[in-house]
C-alpha cells in the first residue's frame, strides 16, 4: 500500500482510510469526509473529498526549518480533533498550484492539524496579519 | 436579518448548542463577545473566513490529482475567487 513518509516521522495511507474533518474546509462546509492519495511527488499528497469531487486539494508537511514552529492548537481545537497523544498530530499546509503560472503557492494562515490516530482533521484559520495567503512555496514543476 | 438589543453579561442562544454572551462593550464601540459552541461549529472573525473560502477555492479543483501526477493541463491557470 502506497504511503506517503513525511517529515514528520507519521505516514498517511492511500486506501480505505476515512479522515474526518467535522467543521468542514472554509468554502467546502459539506465536505467534512476525506481520502489522501500519494502519486509519488515528493512529500505532496492530494486530500480529496470523498462526497465533493471538486473539493480536492494538494498538501505537503509543514516544514519547521522553513517556516518555523508549527502553530499551538487551541483547547477548543484539541477538542475538536480528539487529541490524546501529540505523537499524533501532524500539520499540513493547502498548496495552491493554479493560481500562479510561476509558482506553487502555500497558504500559511490556514494549515491543517491532523491527528493520524483519531483520523480526525481541522484547518486552523489563524489572525495573525503576517502570515501569507500565497507563500511561494516552490517554482511550478515546469518551470523548474 | 434579526437585531437583538443586549446589555453585557446578557446572552443570546442559537439553537440548542451555541450560546454568545456579550462580555464587554468598550467605549461604546468595540463588544466582546463570549462564544460556546459544540467543537463541530468552527467559529471565525468574518473577513478572514472569507479570505480563507477564497483561497481554499482557488485551491481546490477536481484536477488536482491530474495536477499531482504530472498533468500539465492544470497548471497556471487562475481559477475563480
Amino acid at each position: 500500500m502506497p504511503q506517503v513518509q513525511s517529515k514528520m516521522s507519521s505516514e498517511i495511507e492511500q486506501g480505505t482510510e476515512e479522515f474526518n474533518f467535522p467543521q468542514g474546509i472554509a468554502g467546502f462546509p459539506n465536505a467534512t469526509r476525506f481520502g489522501f492519495i500519494y502519486e509519488g511527488r515528493g512529500n505532496m499528497v492530494c486530500m480529496q473529498s470523498i462526497d465533493m469531487p471538486e473539493a480536492a486539494f494538494i498538501l505537503t508537511p509543514w516544514e519547521e526549518d522553513r517556516l518555523g514552529e508549527a502553530p499551538a492548537l487551541s483547547q477548543e481545537q484539541r477538542q475538536c480533533l480528539d487529541m490524546v497523544e501529540e505523537a499524533a498530530l501532524i500539520w499540513m499546509v493547502v498548496l495552491n498550484p493554479f493560481a500562479d503560472p510561476e509558482w506553487v503557492t502555500a497558504n500559511l494562515k490556514a494549515p491543517l492539524a491532523i491527528n493520524m490516530s483519531a483520523k480526525r482533521g481541522i484547518q486552523c484559520i489563524r489572525k495573525e496579519p503576517d502570515l501569507e495567503l500565497r507563500y511561494q512555496w516552490m517554482h511550478q514543476p515546469d518551470k523548474e | 436579518m434579526m437585531v437583538l438589543r443586549r446589555k453585557a453579561g446578557e446572552a443570546i442562544r442559537i439553537g440548542d448548542d451555541i450560546r454568545i454572551v456579550i462580555q464587554e462593550v468598550q467605549n461604546g464601540r468595540i463588544v466582546r463577545f463570549g462564544i460556546e459552541a459544540p467543537a463541530d461549529v468552527a467559529v471565525h472573525r468574518l473577513e478572514i473566513y472569507e479570505l480563507i473560502q477564497a483561497e481554499n477555492r482557488a485551491a481546490s479543483s477536481a484536477d488536482a490529482l491530474a495536477w499531482l501526477k504530472g498533468g500539465s493541463d492544470a497548471t497556471g491557470a487562475e481559477q475563480d475567487e
